[in-house]
């Protein structure tokens, strides 16, 4: 029991209100005020005030240690705005006894019990809801916060360790608040509220009884003033911090490979990028690129040719001689047929030049030439060609007298 | 045989190992006959055609390596740097305009100076440039004036080298948690 009056307390708060506040922070990191802890943060103030804090239900022992009494812990969070974040588990705790409460009060109301007990439920509900939705101001006001700190990095963690800061908070506080106050989710808080703010509103209306129509239209007054800090606090999560955390994210994702990637720039395998090929299909500058190569083998000084001193096999064509044997055979009935048998005796192949030269024997003045009056034609075959000539018969020709 | 709208540009510009991008009268006839092109650049040169979003450019097995790897450098350090300036790296290289002048002085005072030094193309002022233009042709980069330059999508092909990097060098354990 307190002895001492409200007021006192209150002024011994704000006389000593640092070591309360020291005390507030070291439960907040240690989650205990250790014996020695305790006694060097009095002995700074005085040995009287460690009574004082007994006295007044400040700490309570725990073992040898003490802890900050709930009361106390609470209003301090409260005046310094430092919450500490709660995992979604434990806010969630608040839809069973929101369920509950919810279905005894539709029961109640079913089984006409009485009306005491209804009033009772619906007031416990009230209170429920209110400490719902300010135990969900206070985590989204310090996951704000730390997210903002992580921003600013003030403390100048390294990238990686920014990646996993970002990935929990967005993993395991984020994304299961914002399930919980999902109105389009149906198993959500935020749902269960919307239908207990239908059930306060018919109740406020129809209820027989004044005083539970009174509860009910309190109850009422407080949902939709809930809803829209809900969905306020929801907006916040989407809008704001799930794109900040998903940035810092993957922003230091980003610069970590980077690091990384700069440790050793020559041993990481790059992007592979397309190697332009020479010759495209589509080459605009094709003909600048033909012009190009052909350049390089262009030689713009003077090119002498050496004369090839190598013996080789010229034949000389003897027209006397075959003349004369083309003489002593007259009349020949074929004369380029004649040719042909009289340079296959001589050559195991009749090459084209060799037959022209042998043909020039017609044009001889000694030789008259009578020509197939059918016009029949005859294949010759050189080593080169195939040429198609006439039938000639030659003659003698006649001498001019 | 009726081939795609543009389909001479279109070849032209991936052959010559530039990206279309989704902001080129070309890249519509690229996406709408995305088989025939995926097809087409296989049969015919054994390349991948990879078509992303807001951009597309094609894959080989014989590659750049040098250039890939001197802007993966050239990024890298600028947003690094950009980071280390307090500024949103990643709102920079999406927005910004940058000038010549800016990029010389964060790599003239960074901390990867070694690393900057020891590369051809990196080192000095003159090398930036010509890495800049190169840029620019490929349609990393797009030239405003002749001191001035902004970024196009196809940066979003190195930042997502970085993080497949990060991602590995840490082990796999980090997954992206949203989509």
């Amino acid at each position: 029991m307190i002895k001492a009056e409200p007021r006192t307390i209150l002024s011994f708060l704000h006389t000593y209100f640092e070591v309360v506040h020291d005390l507030f922070a070291i439960q907040s990191e240690d989650g205990i005020i250790r014996k020695e802890m305790l006694n060097r943060v009095c002995e700074r103030h005085g040995s009287f005030i460690q009574a004082k804090l007994r006295d007044y239900r400040v700490v309570r022992p725990v073992g040898e240690d003490f802890e900050m009494r709930d009361a106390y812990f609470k209003m301090m969070e409260f005046l310094l705005l430092e919450f500490k974040p709660l995992l979604p588990e434990t806010i969630e705790k608040y839809m069973m006894s929101i369920s509950e409460l919810f279905l005894k009060i539709r029961r109640s109301i079913a089984q006409q019990s009485d009306r005491d007990i209804l009033q009772e439920r619906v007031k416990n509900l009230n209170q429920q809801i209110r400490e719902f939705v300010d135990m969900v101001e206070k985590n989204t006001w310090r996951l704000l916060n730390e997210t903002r700190d992580l921003k600013s990095n003030i403390e100048r963690i390294e990238y990686r360790d920014k990646v996993h800061k970002a990935s929990f908070w967005i993993e395991y506080y984020i994304l299961p608040l914002n399930k919980i106050l999902d109105v389009n989710h149906a198993d959500s808080i935020a749902q269960k509220l919307i239908e207990i703010s239908e059930f306060a509103n018919r109740g406020r209306l129809d209820f027989a009884e004044e005083t539970v129509r009174s509860e009910f239209e309190k109850l009422y007054v407080q949902l939709l003033q809930t809803n829209g800090d809900l969905l306020r606090q929801s907006k916040i999560l989407t809008n704001e911090l799930l794109p900040l955390l998903e940035r810092i994210r993957t922003e230091s994702l980003i610069l970590t490979g980077w690091i990384e990637f700069l440790r050793n720039p020559y041993k990481a395998a790059v992007p592979p990028l397309l190697k332009s090929q020479r010759g495209l299909v589509y080459a605009k500058d094709m003909l600048y690129k033909v012009r190009e190569f052909f350049q390089q083998f262009e030689h713009p000084e003077n090119v002498y040719l050496e004369e090839d001193d190598a013996p080789f096999d010229k034949w000389i064509f003897d027209r006397e001689l075959y003349k004369s044997k083309l003489n002593a055979e007259l009349p020949v009935p074929d004369f380029f047929n004649w040719c042909v048998k009289e340079l296959g005796a001589s050559f195991p192949e009749i090459e084209t030049e060799k037959f022209f030269a042998m043909t020039g024997l017609i044009f001889d003045e000694e030789f008259s030439i009578e020509y197939n009056p059918e016009g029949a034609r005859a294949g010759i075959r050189t080593t080169t060609s195939q040429l198609t000539v006439p039938l000639l018969r030659i003659e003698a020709s006649e001498k001019i007298k | 045989m009726v081939y795609p709208k543009d389909h001479r540009h279109i070849t032209d510009d991936l052959m010559s190992g530039k990206f279309i991008l989704a902001s080129h009268e070309t890249f519509a006839s690229l996406k709408e006959n995305a088989d025939f092109y995926t097809d087409f650049f296989k049969q015919s040169f054994n390349y991948e055609l990879i078509i992303k979003s807001d951009y597309a450019y094609l894959l080989s097995k014989e590659t750049n390596e040098n250039f890939s790897r001197d802007v993966c450098i050239f990024i890298a350090v600028l947003s690094y740097e950009l980071d280390r300036d307090g500024k949103n790296f990643m709102d920079a290289l999406e927005f910004s305009e940058f000038t010549i002048e800016e990029v010389d002085r964060y790599f003239e005072n960074t901390s990867f100076i070694d690393l900057i030094e020891s590369n051809k193309q990196l080192r000095d002022a003159e090398g930036r440039r010509h890495l800049i233009n190169a840029m620019t042709r490929r349609h990393i980069a797009h030239k405003n004036f002749e001191d001035r330059f902004t970024f196009t999508p196809a940066y979003k092909m190195f930042i997502d080298f970085a993080k497949e990097l990060a991602l590995k060098r840490m082990g796999g354990e980090l997954q992206p948690v949203m989509n």
